[in-house]
């Protein structure tokens, strides 16, 4: 009789367990879109080579729902609240999306992994960490209260990344990049760079750049912080800089100017080699360094 | 211009009735306005509505419009040199000038009553998704919103002292655009509250 209950209850507890977890699938376009949305939780969305998306979501209670639906090239994954809701659980999903889908995420308060998709991106958070690599198409990633890191392949894809409080570390994304941080410090490593935006209120900037276009174009401002540059030994650049309160490093060679007897301010123009490319940096607090090594 | 808020008209009609239209940007600022839009917004949130998004699409690039417009025409004023002074001819009468303050002040009082309208109603949907947010987030983005407006007013004050430093006018103009890009950013932003939930 004892083991009777003891199995009974094994079976409903396994079956209560299995209740909170699904696992879904449907066939999907290869170039499609897949569309993710979570309130909280973690999730993590890997390219595979099979033109099928798979879902599997851990609910964190039997209130929510997850609803899997396919439109066309356009596949859904949303985790759905009942109404009046008072939020407290968290949400995982583990998303396979064929490998060069386009991908559309938006989280509250979730961690996002993106690995092996290269399609387009549109990634939001309003916390969290969003991790994902950039190849060939573009990214556009904004996020209010968390890191975000993107590792490149060298691809041609442009990358913008909005971050209001938390840093942007990337490292060998492509060539083109648009980035701005409020609060937060900026890491870059490009293989290659050719045209860059750059703005930040209160952080640091470090961009290593191991060669240049002919065609560079580099817009930086800093409002509070220190802007850093590494370019490769040798480029055709013209270079604009000015600071009001800070100095000017260059290893390049030319020395700075005072841009006023009486008051604070510096400022450096030269050219290197044919001076096609233009490196235009402006800073209020703080030091701009450029250099060659 | 209160009148006509409270007959109840749109407040972006009002905003752009009252854009100035003898301001001449001293070069082409459509470029970087055209930037700025583009980027805005990137992925729209679970429930706003098509008609909302576009609203503050727009809102937001007539803010932009004029900020960088005004922010221009006041630097421009103020950078100009101002001219040799002449013996006025007795024949002439004599011009009425308006007296300049010594010292001067880039604050958005200065940017007319059709940004502070439409300012507003910006911020009232940026309040509104604040309270919104997560407390440890919303303490985040107020945080950061203040030292975009602090470093404003400090470049302002410094301005005042060295009102034709035109890297203190680019700087202005920058920071001015990252405080209205965090209000609409954040604006657009899903909640908790906006995602989906079950009718």
């Amino acid at each position: 009789m004892r083991v009777v209950v003891t199995v009974a209850a094994a079976l409903l507890l396994g079956h209560a367990a299995r209740a909170d977890e699904v696992d879904k699938s449907a066939q999907a376009d290869p170039r499609g879109e897949v569309v993710i949305s979570n309130v909280a939780g973690e999730v993590q969305v890997t390219g595979w080579d099979r033109n099928e998306v798979h879902v599997r979501a851990d609910l964190s209670d039997d209130e929510q729902r997850l609803e899997f639906r396919t439109s066309g090239a356009r596949t859904t994954i949303e985790v759905v609240l009942p109404r009046g809701h008072s939020y407290r659980g968290s949400t995982d999903l583990v998303v396979q999306v064929p490998r060069n889908s386009s991908l559309t995420m938006t989280t509250v308060s979730a961690d996002q992994t993106i690995k092996d998709v290269r399609g387009m991106q549109r990634l939001q958070a309003v916390s969290g960490t969003i991790q994902t690599e950039l190849w060939n198409e573009d990214i556009e990633v904004k996020n209010v209260s968390g890191e975000v890191y993107v590792r490149g392949h060298s691809g041609k894809g442009t990358l913008r990344a909005t971050s209001v409080s938390g840093g942007l570390r990337l490292e060998d994304i492509g060539s083109e990049m648009e980035l701005n941080t409020v609060t937060g410090d900026m890491t870059v490593r490009v293989a290659e760079l050719s045209k860059a935006r750059i703005r930040t209120t209160n952080g640091n900037l470090e961009l290593r750049a191991a060669k240049v276009t002919d065609d560079l174009r580099v817009d930086a401002e800093g409002i509070n912080g220190d802007l850093r540059f590494r370019f490769p030994r040798t480029l055709d650049a013209e270079f604009d800089i000015s600071t009001f309160n800070g100095d000017i490093d260059n290893c390049f060679g030319p020395k700075p100017h005072r841009t006023s007897e009486y008051g604070p301010g510096n400022a450096l123009r030269f050219k290197e080699g044919n001076g096609d490319g233009r490196v235009r940096i402006k800073a209020l607090n703080g030091t701009v360094e450029i250099c060659n090594r | 211009m209160n009148e006509s808020t409270q007959s109840g008209r749109d407040p972006l009609d009002e905003a752009l009735a009252s854009l100035p239209e003898d301001v001449t940007p001293q070069r082409d600022l459509w470029p970087r306005i055209r930037a700025e839009i583009a980027k805005t917004p990137i992925v729209a949130p679970a429930t706003a509505s098509p008609v909302q998004s576009t609203w503050f699409r727009l809102a937001a690039a007539v803010l932009l419009v004029v900020v960088t417009s005004f922010v221009t025409y006041y630097l421009t004023r103020q950078s100009m040199p101002q001219p040799i002074a002449r013996t006025t001819p007795e024949s002439l009468p004599t011009p009425q000038v308006s007296p300049q303050p010594a010292s001067f002040s880039f604050g958005s009082e200065r940017l007319g009553a059709g940004y502070r309208n439409a300012r507003a109603e910006l911020d009232k949907r940026f309040h509104e998704r604040l309270a919104a947010l997560p407390t440890a987030d919303r303490a985040k983005v107020e945080k950061n919103l203040a030292d975009i407006r602090h470093a404003a007013d400090e470049i302002s004050a410094t301005l005042a002292q060295h009102p034709s430093d035109p890297l203190l006018q680019d700087l202005l103009m920058s920071t001015y655009q990252s405080e209205l890009q965090l209000l609409a950013n954040v604006s657009e932003l899903p909640t908790a509250g906006s995602m989906r939930t079950d009718l």
